[in-house]
């Protein structure tokens, strides 16, 4: 996919109105006299999809950077308004800045074009920041707040997003543990919770899911199901247990649903940095103990092993790809509601 | 680790909120016509991408059949280059292809040959063995269709039709037949071998994700059904121009011409999905249900009045100079094959009574255009002068297949000044502007539905020989009348005269796309 990408209008504003009117400004490419400027003009000739409000919060300026390269990716396939808004609450002068420009992609013959915002906030304004985003947002889309680092549970301006948004994704891959995640769940299952919950972690296991799935439709394998005993779970020796804890979780979860309780081992494995590095399934079936293995293999693939008794009875390698964080945000955007087995996955292995 | 006590599953409760509710059964599929473009162009490459995607199941295996002299690692060398070639996902990834190539093998024999289907069978016992395929076998016809039904007789004479356990199903490329005689003829011979649910007849705009999203489209919406139908909408226009010409295909093409190539089926499939009435379910037999009583509810056409046919002269297409079609390769100097057909059509129904249905197909026409066009009513009055709406043109709602997926809604403005002036302005939705995504290629969704057993996507014996039935009467039409003056468009128009004076008649004009 060839793409190219034009900036179309920064300017800096500390007034919510003025901001607005920049807002309108670049979305319909008109300059301040009402014309169309040259350079946005092309843009005011597209069509104007817009799916989403995508609030992003960011802890710094290189996470901010590095949240602006994700979601200019993402508007290929998400064509949204951002705002951007990095709270900092040193003591000192109050300070509000905001930026406001409009982004130009042309991919394969379409184009693209969207709007965002940075706002900059200082001080006391840091913690109102919620005030500012509401007139900010595109009616009758959906509001989603992507956190990206480890969410401030306890902070307003956390929980005055979440009331405001139809989506929080977050990644517990960054440095969620067992408390945290218990928050997040507590989050999930508030009363009233507008919010439902995102993970790019948990999208991340799609294809880990997905190919265990696939494994027990082979004909006759629905019993070794039945007969699942205990699942262990290796993973990377960095600490961060999240993936390898939803995976049991999930696991745990649906065959609860069915009445069969999953004993669940986690061990760190010293052979890989990051993330799971293989899952084995025990079985007990006609054809003897089974042994369902999955293992991450070098160069993004997953082998698949299946073993009853002494015989080998399927044995492959599928894809499983590293997404890129705006890809799997972009699956995160497409589930609608909340994501009930998620969260059953979650209160799966915290239990 | 602890022993739990055993329990009953009847579903695989893993599978719940996965994009897929079921992965197919391993399966052999076995290609006809192996060493063919279309294994490689299409068939090799969807193959490749579904088992990127993880939707193949694990023992799945291809075997290739065809008279081509070829070993099988010179097959498995073939399908590569092919993947490498025409996937639509590049680079391959080497360890997924390795996984699909493991399951290739290949059996050279005629098509015709008795003997042959005793070593196939052998090969296919082998691979249920091997690779727990269980007997279940899709049957891919990618051949000449002069072959479809000696390859049907001996697949049922040889037994690998119907022996053993797991399920056979088998597809059929277009063109289904030639006509309705030979249509029904195909259906009669498929059928003393296979049943109809076991028959899967492609037409690969089905497969098209445009297509599909004119279906969501329509019946996910709520504003749109209200005012679908002969109370608001003036008429339809359903448009499938090509600029090129016949490329090499000068042979196939003289015995086919634009009625048979895109009008029984293409033409047809986009007037069944515009016209009928919403189903109560996605089911494979209540939606082509639905589809069939469209078909059923065509008023005759008179032949004379209602159908235009055209041949392409010599002419300019986008700035190139192009030969006439009888001067393409492979062609009569004095064809009289037409390759540009408009048909006015009626339905007789409580929607559409009344409501003309305009189809257009043609090639090299001045630009490549798939579309259905609704163009509604005016305004049942105006309160604004006669000047201030002089040019406004009533609503079009145009769904647009191909290319710039999309729709758009030509919709009435003011314009901007102290005084009322209106005109039209276009509000256009872009599919790829809101997902720009690669979408599928429509051969996976078609391959994949066939192994999962959902026929939704692929016609039905009656839909097929009612769509064929309306050709029919059109050739004999045609049969009846005196020889038509071809070539009668230049390449690079929009089509003969007479295709103007057939909507111009009633008061219409042809879009232009």
């Amino acid at each position: 996919m060839s793409s190219n990408h034009t900036e179309l209008s920064v300017q800096t504003f500390v007034d919510v109105h003025a901001i607005q009117e920049e807002l309108e400004q670049v979305r319909w490419g008109l300059h301040g006299d009402g014309e169309l400027s040259e350079a946005a003009q092309h843009a005011a000739n597209e069509a104007r999809a817009s799916v989403l409000n995508l609030i992003a919060v960011v802890g710094n300026e290189a996470e901010k950077d590095t949240v602006i390269r994700v979601l200019d990716r993402l508007s290929v396939t998400n064509p949204s308004r951002t705002l951007i808004l990095l709270a900092q609450h040193t003591k000192g002068a109050d300070k509000l800045e905001a930026q406001v420009s409009a982004q130009d992609r042309t991919e394969t013959g379409h184009r693209v074009t969207t709007e965002r915002v940075i706002l900059h906030a200082h001080g006391e304004p840091a913690r109102h920041l919620a005030s500012l985003v509401t007139p900010l947002l595109i009616s009758d889309i959906p509001v989603v707040l992507w956190w990206p680092g480890e969410p401030q549970f306890d902070h307003p301006l956390f929980n005055d997003l979440c009331h405001l948004a139809d989506r929080l994704v977050v990644d517990t891959d960054e440095g969620f543990a067992q408390p945290d995640l218990r928050r997040l769940l507590e989050v999930a299952r508030r009363e009233h919770a507008s919010a439902s919950i995102g993970d790019l972690n948990w999208a991340r296991l799609i294809a880990w899911r997905h190919v265990a799935a696939q494994c027990f439709d082979i004909p006759g394998l629905l019993d070794d199901l039945a007969g699942i005993h205990g699942v262990s779970i290796y993973y990377g020796s960095d600490g961060s247990t999240a993936q390898a804890s939803l995976l049991g979780g999930w696991i745990r979860s649906r065959m609860a649903t069915v009445g069969i309780e999953v004993p669940l081992e986690f061990r760190a494995d010293d052979s890989h940095e990051h993330g799971i590095c293989r899952c084995v399934i025990y079985t007990t079936g006609d054809d003897g103990p089974g042994r369902f293995s999955f293992t991450r293999l070098r160069g993004g693939r997953l082998s698949v092993e299946i073993r009853l008794g002494d015989q080998e009875l399927a044995r492959r390698t599928v894809r499983l790809e590293a997404r890129p964080p705006e890809e799997l945000l972009g699956i995160e955007l497409t589930l609608p509601g909340h994501d009930v087995l998620f969260e059953e996955a979650l209160a799966a292995v915290l239990r | 680790m602890a022993q739990a006590p055993a329990a009953t599953l009847t579903q695989n409760v893993l599978r719940e909120g996965l994009i897929l509710s079921r992965t197919p059964d391993p399966a052999v599929m076995v290609i006809f016509g192996a060493s063919g473009d279309l294994t490689a162009r299409k068939l090799m490459p969807a193959l490749y991408n579904l088992a990127l995607n993880r939707y193949l199941p694990s023992g799945f295996s291809v075997i290739g059949v065809a008279d081509t002299p070829l070993s099988e690692d010179d097959f498995r060398a073939h399908m590569a280059d092919a993947v490498r070639k025409f996937s639509r996902t590049q680079p391959v990834d080497r360890a997924v292809w390795q996984s699909v190539a493991e399951g290739l093998s290949y059996v050279r024999m005629p098509f015709d040959d008795l003997d042959g289907y005793g070593r196939l069978a052998a090969e296919l016992e082998r691979m249920d063995r091997e690779r727990g395929t269980n007997g279940n076998r899709v049957f891919y016809f990618a051949t000449a269709p002069q072959f479809f039904p000696v390859i049907v007789e001996r697949l049922g004479a040889s037994g690998i039709a119907r022996t053993g356990a797991g399920w056979k199903r088998v597809v059929i490329e277009k063109p289904f037949g030639h006509d309705l005689k030979t249509a029904k003829e195909l259906n009669h011979t498929i059928h003393s071998v296979f049943a109809e649910p076991q028959v899967y007849r492609i037409d690969h705009y089905l497969g098209k994700e445009t297509v599909q999203n004119v279906l969501v489209f329509r019946f996910a919406n709520g504003i749109f059904e209200p005012i679908w139908n002969r109370r608001y909408v003036d008429h339809i226009q359903i448009t499938v121009a090509e600029d090129i010409g016949i490329e090499r295909r000068g042979k196939y093409y003289e015995s086919s011409g634009a009625l048979r190539d895109i009008f029984q089926n293409h033409l047809l499939q986009l007037l069944s999905i515009a016209a009928m009435e919403p189903p109560p379910n996605f089911d494979a037999d209540t939606v082509r249900d639905e589809k069939v009583k469209v078909l059923k509810s065509i008023h005759p056409v008179d032949v004379d009045n209602d159908v235009v046919r055209g041949q392409y002269g010599p002419g300019w297409v986008g700035g190139q100079q192009v030969p006439g079609y009888r001067q393409e390769q492979n062609v009569s100097p004095n064809s009289m094959t037409e390759t540009y057909v408009a048909v006015r059509l009626k339905i007789d129904n409580w929607r559409w009574a009344d409501t003309p249905f305009y189809l257009r197909t043609g090639k090299r026409l001045p630009s490549r255009a798939s579309e259905i066009a609704i163009q509604f009513k005016s305004a049942p009055h105006q309160p604004f002068a006669k000047t201030a709406i002089q040019g406004m043109t009533p609503n079009v709602l145009v769904m647009r297949i191909q290319p710039h997926e999309g729709a758009s809604l030509k919709i009435a403005a003011k314009i901007p000044g102290p005084v009322m002036r209106l005109r039209t302005v276009n509000m256009d939705f872009f599919y790829g502007s809101s997902f720009l995504v690669e979408s599928p290629d429509a051969y996976e969704r078609l391959v994949l539905d066939c192994m999962l057993g959902d026929p939704t996507l692929f016609a039905r014996e009656d839909e097929v020989e009612r769509a064929w039935g309306l050709a029919d009467t059109i050739e004999d039409g045609w049969a009846g009348q005196p020889a038509p003056d071809f070539p009668n468009y230049p390449a690079g128009s929009w089509g003969p005269e007479a295709a103007d004076a057939l909507i111009e008649r009633d008061g219409r004009r042809w879009r232009r796309p």
